[in-house]
């Protein structure tokens, strides 16, 4: 596939980004710009964001291509204003990069694109970074994530070597690192200062925590792009899950794709999106907060999500007869149940003392502790006991 | 308008499409999986046959449910090979955790379970991966998201690939990777245990029967799409083939008179459309992104082509889809 753009074009693309856009100097500020749309039968307001330091102008809502499976649809994102598109090495072994490469080959000069490389040593990642050069038809990413990248251990000093030898060729523009344990990398990339943009989970029924992990990076000069965020992206798919009928409800997957852009700190967005039906519906979410209703939409999916979903509020701390962490312990079940990482949640549960994983709440004939959002905290930890120990 | 060749992500150039069944004999006389129909002269069946027949499937029943995802991932298939470590097993819920932000492309296409093992010999190592889907047609379709689009595809089961360093095929509803983690290409081992794994694996090695429903004339590729056909919900689940210049799709709704109004949704969509004499009725139109696109209905099944220069030339070729889907 013949290239399309150069490092020349690139230089030229960074002149002509989106005037508007250029205009929200501010970190995580967004602007709205009435911007000319293709093909839609209203005008969509295009809202941008700058990806950290990077000085990457962005719209708010992304495109993440990976489900993605005919090229119409990211062609008319792109022709719509999406400016930011993300594809990795390993989506469907490369067939997602060739066909995001033929969508956007017209319009990849004033386009950010990211891709990924799951390599785990430097030889391989260079080795993956030339291939996605390859079939995306352009000559250089604007980001290139580690992906996957779950434990420090996972990130090699090697792999931010090969990033940042990357750089020095001009094959890559930034460097990032995508994972779905922010809680534990975040404060790892921080304090490693080798990427600019980490591309994490994030969504509504994640803790505060989730947010506080969000500005530490924010305020150590990185950008955020959060995924994941209709909680989960394959829960909402998988029909057997739980929070699936709350999830695929009219409206509540854009009330959770603002939810999502309410945080200032999150600089972009890259939802899913199959079909032009997805499209028109998030492109609606840089239109502004959520209205009352979605509000309400989405405090009732809370609320059906109650009886599972711990808010961390503190008030059973202390309440256990036999002395159980249980706002820890129900956490860990959010991260096996809620958040799909199973693993996670064991090992957390396994750090705890013998005298905490060793308590059986069934053999308990009352519970002492009471949760003010409705969860049945003795089943819960019974199931959590049934589930880790 | 561009070709489609070159947007289509799993385009042939100048490969064979072994594996995809030769156009099928007349519609209405073959079976789903496109074995033929038995030709007159069977007559009833007497009870002894019944019961023949009742015990022959209580076997396959149970020998189908003897799991083996867990038969075939197994470091024994080829001698010399010996097991490194514990047996994976992932769920829906936690296959993330091994495919670490690809999962939800196995999602789509109805992952059940994985079962794998690592293998080791001679100081290389063979990863196999054992994906049990919810129906073979599922299996067929991750396969096709997942082939290298420059190699031929084998005949191993539904249909197969092996590269130096990785292999995969799909039988019955199981889809099956290899991958060898190996400086050196490892081929003939990968070959022989993705012959021993087709071996043990129950069901169907026919690809689907619809994929012989598509004019072969400048065919370079078919692929399941798990949703959004052309980028359209309103078009589910269905086969869509690549071609030099253009797109072809086939959905099967669950009804005629659902198919019915799936059409009548898609012409509203696309203000600009006429009709078009193909099958029980269709509709012709120029998109901006579809191109010259023909979308038609014959039953329960609705089918088209895209994305050909105009609308004409769409119409044309639908027509010839259309006389290969059987009326049911």
């Amino acid at each position: 596939m013949k290239s399309n753009s150069s490092r020349r074009d690139f230089l030229s693309a960074g002149v002509a980004l989106p005037v508007a856009g250029l205009a929200a100097a501010g970190l995580g500020k967004a602007t709205v710009q009435s911007s000319p749309p293709a093909s839609l039968a209203s005008t969509p307001k295009l809202a941008y964001r700058t990806i950290g330091k990077t000085g990457l102008q962005v719209t708010a809502v992304g495109f993440g291509c990976m489900v993605t499976s005919d090229a119409s649809v990211i062609e008319r994102a792109s022709d719509i204003g999406i400016n930011y598109f993300d594809t990795a090495r390993g989506y469907q072994h490369g067939n997602n990069e060739r066909m995001v490469g033929s969508a956007l080959k017209k319009n990849r000069k004033n386009l950010v694109l990211s891709s990924k490389s799951g390599a785990p040593t430097k030889d391989a990642a260079l080795s993956d970074l030339d291939t996605s050069l390859r079939e995306l038809g352009t000559d250089f990413l604007d980001i290139w994530y580690l992906h996957g990248k779950d434990k420090p251990s996972e990130a090699a000093d090697e792999l931010f070597e090969a990033q940042q030898m990357a750089k020095q060729q001009g094959k890559i523009r930034f460097a990032g690192l995508s994972t779905h344990k922010a809680m534990d990398m975040i404060p790892f990339l921080v304090t490693k200062g080798a990427v600019d943009v980490v591309l994490t989970t994030y969504n509504f029924t994640m803790d505060k925590g989730m947010g506080e992990v969000i500005e530490r990076a924010r305020n150590a000069g990185m950008g955020v792009v959060a995924m994941k965020v209709m909680a989960g992206g394959y829960r909402a798919g998988n029909p057997r899950h739980a929070f699936y009928p709350q999830l695929t409800r009219d409206g509540a997957l854009l009330a959770a794709l603002k939810w999502v852009l309410k945080n200032p700190k999150v600089d972009t967005t890259i939802p899913s999106m199959t079909d032009m039906d997805q499209l028109e519906e998030n492109l609606k979410a840089m239109a502004g907060p959520n209205t009352e209703v979605e509000e309400k939409l989405l405090a009732q999916r809370l609320e059906q999500i109650g009886p599972l979903y711990c808010r961390m509020c503190g008030h059973c701390d202390g309440a256990c007869a036999k002395g159980l962490p249980v706002a820890d312990l129900l956490r860990y079940l959010t991260y096996a149940e809620g958040y799909g990482q199973f693993s996670l949640g064991r090992e957390h549960f396994l750090a705890l003392p013998a005298q905490v994983t060793s308590v059986r709440c069934r053999g308990c004939s009352s519970c002492t502790v009471t949760c003010p959002f409705g969860i049945n905290v003795a089943s819960q930890l019974a199931h959590a006991q049934e589930l880790f120990a | 308008m561009r070709s489609v060749a070159s947007r289509c992500p799993l385009f042939l150039a100048g490969k064979s499409l072994a594996g995809i069944p030769s156009p099928s004999p007349p519609p209405d006389e073959v079976y789903r999986d496109g074995n033929p129909l038995p030709q007159g002269g069977a007559g009833p069946f007497s009870r002894i046959r019944w019961s023949k027949a009742l015990g022959l499937a209580l076997v396959v029943l149970a020998l189908a449910s003897v799991a083996p995802a867990a038969d075939v991932a197994d470091c024994h298939l080829v001698a010399g090979w010996e097991q490194q470590g514990s047996p994976r097993r992932f769920t829906a819920d936690n296959l993330f955790e091994y495919i670490d932000g690809n999962a939800e492309g196995y999602l789509l296409y109805g992952f059940v379970q994985l079962r794998g093992v690592t293998c080791q010999a001679r100081g290389e190592s063979i990863l196999i991966d054992v994906f049990e889907m919810t129906d073979a047609d599922s299996a067929y379709g991750v396969f096709t998201a997942n082939l290298d689009p420059h190699l031929p595809i084998e005949n191993i089961g539904m249909g197969g690939q092996i590269a130096p360093r990785r292999a995969l095929f799909c039988k019955g509803k199981y889809y099956v990777e290899l991958a060898a983690n190996s400086q050196e290409a490892q081929t003939a081992a990968l070959r022989a245990f993705a012959g021993e794994a087709e071996k043990r694996i129950p069901g169907r090695s026919m690809p689907p029967a619809e994929l012989s429903w598509f004019p072969r004339e400048k065919l370079a590729s078919v692929r399941l799409i798990p949703e959004s056909v052309l980028g359209l919900r309103l078009l589910k689940r269905g086969f869509v083939a690549h071609y030099e210049q253009g797109q072809a799709f086939v959905v099967i709704e669950q009804s005629p008179a659902s198919a019915t109004a799936v059409l009548s949704q898609l012409r509203q969509r696309f203000g600009e459309a006429a009709p078009a004499p193909v099958a029980d009725e269709a509709f012709q139109a120029d998109d901006q992104y579809l191109g010259g696109m023909c979308i038609f209905r014959k039953g329960r099944y609705i089918g088209g082509f895209a994305n050909m220069p105009d609308a004409k030339d769409a119409t044309t070729q639908a027509a010839l889809l259309a006389e290969h889907i059987p009326r049911m």
